[in-house]
C-alpha cells in the first residue's frame, strides 16, 4: 500500500522581468511591466513515482534540482501546474524549526501555538507537553517570553516541538543540523525512532545524511528524476552530474560566463577515474574549463565540504603563488595529491574559477566523492608522515645535548 | 504506544482511509464541501490562534483591553460633539450619543476586519510558505477577534441605554440574524482582499480611504432617514447601509429591521461569502509562490 504517490506531476513558474533588475517608475511603465510576458520555467517536469509505507526515501539532488519545489508540493504549500499527488495519512512537514514561534509568548503558550500550526490538536500538545519541555531541556524558563531565551533554547524547543508530532509520513528538509553535537544526536535519534513507524522522505544534499537514514535514494537534476534505486547507486548517480552540467541550468543567469567549469574528475595514481578513493591514497582531480575569451591572471579551487556542510580541505592554484592565463577554448587544470588526508566520509565537492577577487564560476556542489577506510589514523584528518628511531645513546652524547642556547628562547 | 485513542477517532489516520490528492487548482463548486471538513478538522488551529491574536495584541501595552474601547469612544465623542453641539444632526428622538455609538459599534466591527484581514496574508508571509494549514484561518482569526472587541464594546453600549433608560425589547434578539449577515459580509470580503493583496500590494494602502470613505457613505453619524430619496438607490446597493441601520433601529427604535433593505444585505452577503471563498481556495493553491 503506498503511502505516498506522484502522477506525472510538473510545476510551472512564470518569472516576470519585473522580478529582476530595479523598479520602473511611473505608471505606465509599472503596468507594462506586470503585464510583460513571462519567462516559463518549469522547476519539475513529469514526476512520477511512489512511496511504500514504512519506507526511508532520500531525495537528493544539486541546487536548482526541484528538490525544494518538491517539498512544497508534497506539504501542500503551492499546488502542482499537471498532475496529481496522492497522500494517505497524516503528513508532517518539518520545513524550518519554530514555525509560527512568537517572541511575545511564553515558552508553554509558543509550544500550543507551534504545535497547532504543525497539525496537532490541543489535547494531543497537553498530553505531549512534558516530553516536549524535557527533551528541549528548557523547564526552568517554560513561562518566559521567548525573546527572553537564547537563540540555541528556541531552536530546541522548536525542534522538540516538531520532534513529537506523530505523522504517518514524515518531510523532513536539511532541519536536521541544529543545536549542539549532544542536541544533534538526540535529534537523530528521534528521526530514527520515528522512521521505524512513519514513512519518511527526507530532501537534503547532504548525501552522507542520506545514506545514514534512507534505505533508497531518488536522484533529481533540472526538475527531472534522474535515478531511483537503492543507496548504493545513488552515489554514482550524483557524481555522474557534475558532467551534466555543462550546459549550464536554466536558472542561470542569462550573460554567457567568460570561463566555466564543464568538468571534474577524480583519477587515481594510474590515472583511471575514481569516485571511491581511501584515506591515503593518491589522487588527481582534473577539471575541464571552458573559456570564452582570453581571460588573464585566473585561479581555480576544489572545495571538499563534509556532510555537515564544513569545509574539510581546499585544492588551490593560489598556493603557487602564480596564475593561470586562459586562452580561448577548453583547456585542463589538473591537482595532484600523493597522500590524501581526509578522513572516510561522503564529500560534496565546490569547485571555482576566480580573478582578481571575483568568482567568474562557481558550480556549487557540482560532484562527490567517497573516502573510504584506509590510512586512518584518530583525530580530524590524516597527516602523511615519517618517522625514524634513533637510539638514546645518541641523542645524549654529542651536539644534541650542547643545543644552540638561542632555541630555548 | 502511537498515539492516544481519542485522536485516533479524529482522524482516521491508521486506517489509510484519509487519503489527500493535491491537484492543481480549479473552480469547481465541490470544493468547497471537502475545504469545508478540512477547516472543520483544523478548528483546533482556528481557536489556537484567534485566542493568540488576542494575547499578543496588548501585551506590553498599558491600557490592555481597554484599547478595544478607545477607537469606537473616541469617534463618539467627536460626532457626539460635532452633531449634538456644533450642529444639529436629526437622532430619531434618542441622544446623539447613543444614537452615533450604536451604529460605530458594528461599523468599528466591520472595519477592523476589513484593515486588518486585508495585510494578514502577506504579514504572515513565513508561516505560508513553511507550513500548509487552510489560509482561510488567517483571515478568520481576525473576524474572530474583531468580534471579541466588538463583545467588549456592547457591554459600553448596554450601559449607555441603561443610563439613557432606553427600553430593551424582544426585537433585541434581530441582532443576531443582523450580526450573522454582517461578520459574513464582512468575511466575504476579507477572503476577497487578502487574496488580491498578495498580488496587488495596493489593497492595503487603499484600505484606510476606503474606510472612511464608506463610513460616510453608510448611515453611521446620520440615520438613513435623512438621506433624500433620489439618493436611497445607492445605499440600497450598499449592504452595510441595510445591516447597520437595522442594527440601530431594532435595538433603540424598538422596531423591527427595514425587511427590504436587511433582505438585499442577506443576499448579496449569502451569494458572496460562497463565490469569495471559492476564489480564495483557488488561490490559495499558488499564494507560496506570489507572496
Amino acid at each position: 500500500m503506498s503511502s505516498l504517490r506522484l502522477d506525472h506531476v510538473s510545476k510551472r513558474y512564470l518569472i516576470r522581468q519585473a522580478h529582476v533588475g530595479p523598479a520602473p517608475n511611473g505608471l505606465v511603465a509599472r503596468l507594462r511591466q506586470r503585464f510583460a510576458p513571462a519567462h516559463v520555467f518549469w522547476a519539475l517536469r513529469d514526476v512520477s513515482f511512489e512511496v511504500a509505507r514504512g519506507e526511508a526515501v532520500g531525495i537528493i539532488g544539486p541546487n536548482g534540482a526541484g528538490k525544494s519545489t518538491l517539498l512544497k508540493l508534497l506539504a501542500g504549500i503551492t499546488a502542482p501546474t499537471v498532475g496529481e499527488i496522492s497522500i494517505s495519512g497524516k503528513l508532517s512537514a518539518l520545513l524550518e524549526v519554530g514555525s509560527g514561534f512568537h517572541p511575545e509568548l511564553t515558552g508553554i503558550e509558543n509550544i500550543y501555538l507551534s504545535g497547532s500550526i504543525l497539525g496537532m490538536q490541543r489535547k494531543e500538545i497537553s498530553a505531549k507537553l512534558d516530553g516536549i519541555i524535557d527533551f528541549a531541556g528548557v523547564r526552568p524558563f517554560i513561562d518566559v517570553p521567548v525573546k527572553r531565551f537564547s537563540s540555541g533554547m528556541v531552536v530546541r524547543l522548536g525542534f522538540s516541538v516538531a520532534a513529537h508530532l506523530d505523522p504517518d509520513i514524515l518531510l523532513l528538509d536539511e532541519v536536521l543540523a541544529v543545536g549542539d553535537a549532544a542536541f544533534q544526536k538526540k535529534c537523530i535519534d528521534r528521526v530514527l525512532e520515528l522512521k521505524r513507524r512513519s514513512t519518511v522522505v527526507f530532501i537534503s544534499h547532504d548525501l552522507a545524511a542520506v545514506q545514514q537514514l534512507c534505505d533508497r535514494v531518488i536522484v533529481m537534476n533540472q526538475g527531472e528524476i534522474v535515478y531511483d534505486g537503492a543507496t548504493a547507486g545513488a552515489m554514482t548517480a550524483y557524481s555522474a552530474l557534475a558532467r551534466f552540467r555543462a550546459s549550464p541550468p536554466p536558472r542561470s543567469e542569462a550573460v554567457a560566463k567568460t570561463a566555466e567549469v564543464v568538468s571534474l574528475e577524480f583519477l587515481d595514481r594510474g590515472g583511471a577515474p575514481v569516485q571511491v578513493v581511501k584515506t591515503g591514497d593518491a589522487l588527481r582531480i582534473r577539471v575541464e574549463y571552458r573559456a570564452r575569451i582570453p581571460v588573464a591572471e585566473v585561479n581555480f579551487s576544489v572545495f571538499f565540504y563534509g556532510a555537515d556542510g564544513t569545509l574539510h580541505c581546499q585544492f588551490t592554484t593560489w598556493l603557487s603563488g602564480e596564475t593561470a592565463d586562459l586562452e580561448p577554448g577548453n583547456g585542463i587544470v589538473e591537482f595532484t595529491c600523493e597522500e590524501l588526508g581526509l578522513q572516510p566520509g561522503s564529500y560534496l565537492i565546490d569547485a571555482i574559477i576566480e580573478q582578481h577577487g571575483n568568482n567568474l564560476d562557481w558550480q556549487y556542489r557540482c560532484s562527490t566523492i567517497q573516502v573510504n577506510s584506509g590510512r586512518n589514523v584518530k583525530g580530524l584528518f590524516y597527516h602523511p608522515h615519517t618517522w625514524r628511531e634513533t637510539r638514546a645513546s645518541s641523542i645524549l652524547s654529542g651536539e644534541n645535548v650542547t643545543a644552540d642556547p638561542g632555541n630555548h628562547v | 504506544m502511537r498515539a492516544l485513542p481519542a485522536e485516533e477517532a479524529l482522524s482516521t489516520r491508521f486506517s489509510g482511509r484519509s487519503t489527500k490528492n493535491i491537484r492543481p487548482p480549479s473552480f469547481e463548486p465541490w470544493r468547497l464541501w471537502s475545504a469545508g471538513r478540512e477547516l472543520l478538522s483544523y478548528r483546533d488551529l482556528l481557536v489556537t490562534l484567534s485566542l493568540h491574536r488576542l494575547s499578543v495584541r496588548y501585551k506590553q501595552s498599558i491600557l490592555g483591553w481597554a484599547w478595544a474601547l478607545v477607537q469606537p469612544l473616541a469617534l463618539m465623542l467627536i460626532y457626539t460633539i460635532i452633531f449634538s453641539v456644533v450642529t444639529r444632526m436629526p437622532d430619531e428622538g434618542v441622544p446623539y450619543a447613543v444614537f452615533v455609538y450604536a451604529a460605530l459599534l458594528p461599523w468599528t466591527y466591520f472595519a477592523t476586519i476589513m484593515t486588518n484581514s486585508a495585510t494578514c496574508l502577506v504579514n504572515h508571509s513565513q508561516l505560508i510558505t513553511k507550513v500548509y494549514f487552510p489560509r482561510e484561518i488567517l483571515p478568520l482569526t481576525y473576524v474572530a477577534a474583531a468580534f471579541v472587541d466588538f463583545l467588549v464594546g456592547a457591554v459600553v453600549l448596554a450601559g449607555m441605554m441603561v443610563y439613557y433608560h432606553l427600553p430593551v425589547t424582544r426585537y433585541v434578539l434581530y441582532l443576531i440574524p443582523i450580526m450573522a449577515v454582517l461578520s459574513a459580509f464582512g468575511l466575504a470580503l476579507a477572503l476577497f482582499l487578502s487574496v488580491l493583496q498578495v498580488r496587488v500590494r495596493d489593497i492595503g494602502l487603499a484600505m484606510p480611504l476606503v474606510m472612511q470613505v464608506w463610513m460616510f457613505a453608510t448611515p453611521v453619524v446620520y440615520p438613513l432617514s435623512a438621506v433624500p430619496s433620489r439618493l436611497r438607490v445607492y445605499y440600497d446597493v450598499n449592504p452595510l447601509a441595510g445591516t447597520i441601520e437595522s442594527f440601530r433601529r431594532v435595538l433603540l427604535q424598538s422596531k423591527p429591521p427595514e425587511y427590504s433593505s436587511f433582505a438585499e444585505a442577506s443576499v448579496i452577503a449569502l451569494v458572496l461569502l460562497p463565490v469569495a471563498y471559492l476564489f480564495f481556495k483557488y488561490r490559495e493553491a499558488s499564494m507560496a509562490d506570489f507572496i
